[in-house]
């Protein structure tokens, strides 16, 4: 079984979002095949889950402040700080076999592929339903799926690193009694591939590792290939029109 | 009367609810979180279905209308929405 697989580097919240909907646009009307894609974020950026509102979730001042992007994702969840991480997305036919079975299924399908790239780098980790991967019992990777136009796109992150106090100046919480509570607790529940393995661990050291962990765990041969102008165009344009837009930003 | 709530639902998420009402009966809801449904436009279609039930009967209608469109819900029970239209009620009660 083959994948196209895409490493499209680093871009702004509504770029990457735009293409990871392109992408889904392309292989739902078979211009392309079931595609995997490597990505990261410049600058910064909060992503929120499809339902949650933006108001509640973050603090759109501390962002500006910081120069850090928001977008709405398509994928329903939490919201989620993407600063030292690496992001995967793939596509897949809906009737595709990885794509096969219960919502739940695929998910653990799909998070297979993080798990065995983070036991390529020594560190033992299991999924847990229904979205994360933890390993010692610590969230290394949050993961969100959607179903659209016959086809399912899956995008997750994995933690390089995380800086805790960083991101609660960035998110808000439902309580501000609670803050100190919810940042330990958060600081107990959240780890890092760096934390992990005791050492500084980047992006360029991980995308080779969880290139082969997708490969293996999910049985496919990846095809290196780059996003189509077709793709690129789309992208832009949902990034304009959609992802970039306060109406998208803020619908809930 | 208006009233709204947040709290962690028994499915596991994080769910804010904002209700408004006359007697018994909900005139507009809005329903925020960090769950997850699939198709996401059918959670949609169910949420504004919902104005115009009975407070006592928000769950069961969500359940409903979920069954009914085949919407698939993570993290959020129908019974959660009656917890925290009760709990709206009991503080807009004093």
């Amino acid at each position: 079984m083959e994948l196209r697989y895409l490493e499209t580097g680093f871009n702004p919240a509504a770029f990457n979002m735009g293409l990871d909907e392109a992408i889904l646009n392309a292989v739902a009307e078979g211009r392309q095949p079931p595609t995997l894609r490597f990505y990261g974020w410049k600058p910064r950026a909060v992503s929120i889950g499809y339902f949650q509102g933006i108001e509640d979730e973050v603090d759109g001042a501390a962002c500006a402040r910081l120069g850090v992007d928001i977008v709405r994702r398509v994928t329903g969840g939490g919201a989620v700080y993407h600063a030292d991480e690496l992001t995967y997305s793939i596509v897949l036919p809906e009737a595709h076999d990885l794509a096969r079975g219960t919502i739940l299924d695929s998910y653990k399908t799909i998070c297979a592929g993080v798990v065995e790239g983070l036991r390529i780098l020594g560190i033992a980790a299991e999924f847990a339903p229904l979205n994360d991967v933890v390993a010692e019992g610590k969230k290394l990777s949050g993961n969100a799926q959607t179903r659209k136009r016959s086809c399912l796109l899956q995008h997750g992150t994995v933690l390089l690193s995380v800086d805790v106090d960083e991101m609660f100046e960035l998110l808000k919480v439902p309580s501000e009694k609670m803050k100190g509570k919810l940042i330990e607790d958060v600081k107990a529940r959240v780890s890092s591939v760096s934390a992990m393995l005791c050492r500084d661990f980047g992006y360029k050291e991980a995308l080779p590792a969880f290139r082969e962990g997708f490969a293996k765990a999910l049985s496919a041969s990846l095809a290196a290939g780059e996003p189509s102008e077709a793709e690129l165009d789309d992208a832009r344009r949902l990034a304009i029109e959609k992802f970039g837009e306060r109406s998208w930003v803020s619908k809930r | 009367m208006t009233g709204s709530y947040v709290g962690k639902a028994k499915g596991g998420k994080l769910i804010r609810l904002e209700l408004s009402w006359t007697m018994d009966r909900i005139d507009a809801l809005r329903l925020r979180g960090d769950f997850f449904a699939h198709p996401e436009d059918g959670f949609e279609a169910v949420e504004a279905s919902l104005p115009g039930c009975l407070l006592t009967e928000l769950g069961a209608a969500f359940a409903r209308g979920i069954a009914e469109r085949g919407v698939t819900v993570f993290g959020l029970l129908p019974e959660d929405l009656d917890d925290a239209a009760q709990a709206i009620v009991a503080a807009a009660s004093g």
